[in-house]
């Protein structure tokens, strides 16, 4: 949906579900995935209807997305760092899974 | 105007259990509301239909409680089939979580003392040290123990106003809101004439029942009834959903339906203020970490403060009025728990003209010290 | 240590007023959340000036501008926390308290006043379809070309009205791409009765009615479809966004792709003001809730300040006079500076500020919101996002004698979810305004509760009361 218009001078490496992305230093992680196509970002608790970011000013809570394991992050106030591994938020966050203490 | 078996002042849990209940015994009744932002008290309900705990002092309600949720279960699943909405209660037992030893010898005595103080009402209850706890609470922290109560359960405090709202106008009755009722006045010839706070009369009822909260004391002065209630503040934490972690509700946190956890809830006499304080959010999220570390890094979604309905012993305090035979008044923090006994079984003295001996304990004259003197 | 003032929110308002403050000798503390001052309207300038500065060009002189306001900032004695976000206003032991949380800490600060400068949000536009990956809005859209220098990779559709919307394209176009098509929700001529308001407007301001007449020349002549008085849309597609439809001269047109960017006009961000018990009520020509003031900026709640667009939609320069002005009033009552000075240092922006008024006055008439999307009628249209709830299931428990937002909360679990209520809140009042045959304002808006932004129970847990 979107492209670059500046080539990338400062690289930064992320992954998107096992897919590397490279992004610029100071993409909000919305930014990062957008550019590199990624549409949905999030999949709705009942049903299977995706979102993607709608306001990118942190309004809208449609960006949310799974950064190194932790659920309902909001890609657009999330800057890209190195190594960052992201996922899609499928649903509810599940506790069992990742947060056990 | 129109002229009622029953005018109901008050729509929120209380005055909708007991609109649903007339209906369903075929009275013509009528229920005034508030507007949108009426102080409500469903809004900071917990959703707990609880049993353990409560009572001391007074076996009564002890018991009026443990038959409550007993019928609990078959007046959800009315509600269910009557009007698609389904409550959500679940009634595997509760858990009171304590976070350190003495806590624990505490809770225990108190339990121990209510089961005798019920003699046969059949009060169970069950001590449950930490590695039992932590099997059948697999998320629970490193806590000495709880105790258990098979009777507690829990529901959608907010369902079960919208099942009681609908089974009521599916069966005919009138809800009135944006309507502040202001004067409540006995008729020459029997019944009740119903005004608005503008002086506008609205409605005329053989029998009235007053439930308007925090309004019922002075609503309740006009027709000869008594409501010695005040507003206690209750502070409430919600985080964000997850999926079903907690099965059982307990005395810090529970896991709703829809996956949010609620935590608290606080309380304080805090006259009508309903904004929340920092350091109480504090301490209440602090002690839910204890209890359920896991907590830790999930979202707060909203915190609120809610004003509950305390009497001054907090048990109930249910009257028909002396001066105006006809006109009643039911005030209660429980109105979650309570709301089947208030739906099948309170509607039933309202339409006889008469509370029950047995129920007597719960009215207000037992604050009067030298009748009394063993009141708390 | 507890600043004289903490200001909310780092755009022209905000800054303006924390300058303002300082320079009369208060110790003041600006906090936003983003990493950098500027706001949305000056987001990232200070990253594309030093890193691109050849690209600057591209997003118009208006933007540029902002740097002046950043560079008097960074030589000020004014404290800036970025990346830090404000989650609750209220009374701790008798004092105010705003509670802030940054790096995974939060704690409570206790300024003797706060002002509030937290800008504007897009009017969210609820319509079949826009939960659809590739429905976003104009402002997103610009965001992420400021930010990170981010073009639409096709030729997107657009729909809205008004300023934004127009230099927004004409930001694209310098930036090399050509919208497919614009679907304007104004009407294509300027009705009589506000050729009064226009002609008044021209004579204010000039350059700035003529600079958006060769906007739209420009627009004309990229050779973009421009269709005017579109009253409705619907977006399509399964996992994405893959056609719209709109309905102009009585028939419907459907259109393939991939992109839609929307805008209905900017409305104060308030939610921070509601969850502080700040009084507020319904504008119905510009149909938002603005904050009830009075002559010197403050709210209902004592020890609350508001300024710029978080007061009333008037735009950067507007609100860079509002900061400065309510940042005055402010050292006033504090006692930093006296009633001559105060007079002396706000009449120019006084001034300007009803020389803009003059120009809003037409831009208000004109570019109004679209009722399509104020009361999204159409059952199946959700209006909740975070919740799905569809604007159905609302007309459903109003037809149940639900009365406003508060009890449809609680009826449909609509606005509980992580966004507050941002989203559907004025759709939702509008709703229910219709089905009660009432005004917005007899309904409501929802009670906004804390935590305004994001904050964990842990951090919760360990809160710096001190």
């Amino acid at each position: 949906m979107f492209k670059r218009i500046q080539p990338v001078d400062k690289p930064v490496h992320l992954v998107f579900e096992e897919q590397p992305i490279t992004a610029c230093e100071g993409d909000s992680v919305a930014a990062a995935l957008l550019a590199a196509g990624v549409t949905a970002f999030r999949q709705v608790a009942r049903g299977d209807a995706l979102r993607g970011p709608y306001c990118m000013i942190g309004n809208c809570y449609e960006c949310r997305v799974e950064i190194d394991g932790k659920p309902n992050l909001q890609a657009c106030q999330q800057r890209v760092r190195d190594g960052i591994q992201v996922r899609l938020q499928r649903g509810l966050r599940k506790p069992g899974e990742r947060d056990e203490p | 105007m129109k002229d009622y078996d029953v005018a109901i002042i008050g729509g929120g849990l209380l005055g909708s259990a007991f609109a649903w209940g007339l209906a369903d015994r075929g009275l013509r009744s009528v229920v005034f509301d508030e507007g949108d932002n009426a102080i409500r008290t469903a809004r900071g309900n917990f959703g707990l239909v609880w049993v353990q705990g409560k009572g001391l002092g007074m076996p009564e309600y002890a018991r009026w409680t443990l038959e409550s949720s007993r019928q609990w279960v078959g007046f959800a699943e009315r509600l269910r089939r009557e009007t698609g909405v389904d409550t959500q209660y679940h009634r595997d037992g509760g858990f009171v979580i304590c976070l350190d030893d003495d806590d624990f010898d505490s809770n225990v005595g108190l339990l121990e003392q209510l089961r005798r103080e019920a003699g046969d009402g059949g009060y169970e209850f069950e001590i449950v040290e930490h590695v039992e706890l932590r099997r059948r609470i697999p998320i629970v922290g490193d806590v000495p123990g709880a105790t258990y109560c098979p009777h507690d359960g829990h529901c959608n405090p907010l369902r079960l106003l919208r099942a009681l709202h609908t089974g009521y106008l599916n069966r005919g009755g009138e809800y009135r809101p944006w309507t502040r009722i202001g004067g409540l006045q006995a008729r020459a010839d029997g019944g009740f004439v119903v005004s608005a706070v503008d002086g506008k009369v609205v409605a005329a009822a053989a029998k009235l029942i007053v439930a308007a909260g925090h309004g019922s004391r002075e609503l309740g002065s006009q027709v000869g009834l008594q409501v010695p209630i005040f507003p206690e503040q209750g502070q409430v934490v919600v985080t964000e959903k997850a999926a079903p972690v907690l099965n059982y509700p307990t005395n810090y946190v529970r896991q709703t339906d829809a996956g949010n956890f609620l935590l608290g809830p606080s309380s304080k006499n805090a006259g009508f203020d309903t904004s929340t304080e920092p350091a109480t959010l504090r301490d209440i999220t602090a002690n839910c970490v204890r209890a359920f570390p896991l907590l830790d890094d999930f979202r707060v979604q909203r915190v609120w403060a809610a004003l509950r309905v305390m009497t001054p012993d907090g048990f109930p305090v249910y009257q028909q009025s002396d001066s105006h035979p006809g006109a009643f008044s039911f005030a209660c923090h429980s109105g979650v728990t309570l709301a089947a006994n208030h739906a099948l079984e309170v509607t039933e003295w309202v339409v006889r003209g008469d509370i029950p001996e047995r129920y007597r304990p719960f009215h207000p004259r037992r604050f009067d010290v030298q009748a009394n003197p063993a009141s708390r | 240590m507890n600043p004289d003032v903490v200001v909310v929110g780092a755009g022209p308002a905000g800054i303006s007023a924390a300058l303002a403050l300082d320079a009369a000798g208060a110790g003041v503390r600006i906090v936003d959340e983003q990493p950098r001052p500027g706001g949305q309207v000056y987001r990232a300038l200070e990253q594309v000036s030093r890193n691109r500065p050849e690209s600057l060009a591209l997003y118009g002189d208006d933007y540029a501008r902002g740097l002046e306001l950043m560079t008097r900032l960074s030589a000020s004695g004014v404290e800036l926390s970025p990346a830090t976000s404000v989650w609750d206003i209220s009374i701790v032991d008798g004092r105010l308290g705003i509670g802030l949380v940054c790096d995974d800490r939060a704690e409570i600060v206790y300024p003797r006043h706060i002002l509030l400068a937290t800008g504007a949000m897009e009017r969210p536009t609820p319509f079949p379809g826009w939960t659809l990956p590739g429905v976003m809005t104009v402002g997103a859209a610009q965001t992420l070309f400021k930010e990170s220098a981010l073009v639409p990779d096709c030729r997107p559709v657009i729909m809205g009205t008004g300023p934004l919307v127009y230099l927004f394209i004409r930001q694209m176009l310098a930036a090399g791409v050509t919208p497919a098509l614009l679907l304007d929700t104004a009407p294509g001529h300027i009705p009589v009765p506000l050729w009064g308001d226009l002609l008044r407007a021209f004579v204010s301001a000039p350059k700035s009615l003529l600079k958006g007449v060769s906007w739209l020349r420009q627009i004309r002549h990229a050779g973009i479809d421009r269709v005017t008085g579109v009253g409705s849309i619907e977006a399509r597609g399964d996992e994405r966004l893959e056609s719209i439809r709109y309905r102009v001269d009585g028939r419907t047109v459907e259109l393939n792709t991939e992109l839609l960017l929307v805008h209905d006009g900017v409305i104060p961000n308030s939610h921070l003001a509601m969850a502080a018990g700040c009084e507020h009520r319904w504008n119905r020509l510009q149909g938002y809730w603005q904050p009830v003031l009075d002559a010197n900026g403050l709210s209902t709640r004592a020890g609350i300040s508001i300024a710029g667009d978080s007061t009333a939609i008037a735009g950067a320069d507007a609100a860079a006079c509002s900061g400065r002005i309510v940042g005055s009033q402010l050292a006033l009552a504090l006692d930093f500076i006296d009633e001559s000075r105060h007079r002396a240092e706000t009449l120019g922006d006084r001034q300007r500020l009803e020389r803009i008024a003059v120009t809003r006055r037409f831009i208000d008439r004109f570019y109004r919101p679209l009722e399509y999307f104020q009361t999204p009628l159409d059952p199946d249209t959700l209006v909740c996002r975070c919740e799905d709830v569809t604007s159905g299931e609302i007309q459903q428990v109003a037809a149940l004698g639900c009365m406003g937002p508060n009890q449809g909360k609680a009826f449909t679990r609509c606005g509980m979810g992580p966004c507050m209520g941002r989203q559907c809140g004025n759709a939702v009042s509008h709703l229910f305004a219709h089905c009660h045959g009432k005004e917005v304002d007899e309904i409501g808006h929802y009670r906004i509760r804390s935590p305004i932004k994001p904050i964990t129970v842990g951090q919760l847990s360990r809160l710096d009361l001190d």
